[in-house]
């Protein structure tokens, strides 16, 4: 258990998109594209600013809608550092992300270091989150723990059986 | 809760302790033999993992066995694994993104 435990708290994801570098790198690090797709879904991002230089800021700011019923109007911001900025192949920064009025217990710290590699197809993104720190009440926090844990499963199941593709995580 | 669990694994002689006690369970003296450590400083460590919940002791005897206890680690487990599952989504999301956007960049970059 705790050997899972240790392996869980570095998280790895690689994903290959039929895209060009550029444009996965614009879709990162820009500001409106981010807010398109930072989602989950049932939310929206009313504050996103990206300061992209390295000792520059990103804070991005997650609001529940009326959809997420009692969490409506709830805030979830993320507010980082960056680390590293390599047009177009790394990114990284350290961040903090909590439930906005209850910081002291709620947050979140975590390293995310981004790297994008050209392949014939398109592009391989490779995404290594580590997280260092986690509140007391963390698990009912930004990330949708609670309300959203299902949900988004239901949402990526969609996403798969509408690719027709059939691999649940 | 899994802050002070993490907390407590975060110092090495507990999370040695926990690690030995993933093989079944032992008493303090085996424990601060097996590990290197004086008793006393194996009972403090005891102390804190059991007021987390995170070991159970047992009255053998004259033996105070300790054992570990699943649900602290269920829990972090949990929590971990749907952090990964909102990443899947937007990940996801980020390719429907780029999907969507791919006509649109070169527009983009004009502005």
């Amino acid at each position: 258990m705790i050997q899972l435990l240790r392996r869980k708290k570095e998280l790895s994801f690689e994903r290959r998109y039929p895209a060009s570098i550029e444009a996965v790198w614009r879709a990162w690090t820009g500001a409106e594209q981010l807010r398109s797709w930072w989602g989950p879904e049932k939310t929206t991002i009313p504050e996103c600013e990206v300061d992209l230089r390295v000792g520059g800021r990103i804070r991005i700011v997650t609001e529940a809608t009326e959809a997420m019923g009692k969490y409506q109007g709830t805030r979830w911001p993320m507010e980082g550092t960056f680390t590293l900025v390599e047009a177009p192949h790394r990114l990284s920064y350290d961040a903090s992300s909590w439930t906005e009025g209850e910081q002291d217990t709620s947050t979140i710290r975590h390293t995310n270091d981004l790297e994008l590699t050209e392949t014939a197809d398109g592009t391989l993104l490779t995404l290594r989150i580590s997280i260092t720190e986690i509140g007391p009440k963390a698990k009912m926090a930004a990330f949708g723990m609670k309300w959203g844990y299902k949900a988004q499963l239901d949402t990526l199941e969609q996403h798969l059986a509408a690719a027709g593709d059939g691999e649940v995580g | 809760m899994q802050a002070a669990v993490f907390g407590a694994l975060g110092e090495p002689s507990r999370l040695q302790i926990v690690e030995l006690l993933r093989r079944g369970p032992h008493g303090v003296g085996e424990i601060a033999e097996a590990l290197g450590l004086r008793q006393p400083q194996v009972s403090k460590h005891l102390k804190v993992l059991d007021r987390l919940g995170i070991v159970d002791v047992e009255a053998r005897a004259r033996r105070r066995i300790y054992h570990l206890r699943a649900e602290p680690f269920d829990e972090i487990a949990h929590w971990v694994d749907s952090f990964e599952h909102l990443w899947e989504v937007r990940l996801d999301a980020l390719g429907e993104h780029l999907r969507t956007h791919a006509t649109d960049t070169t527009r983009e970059d004009d502005q």
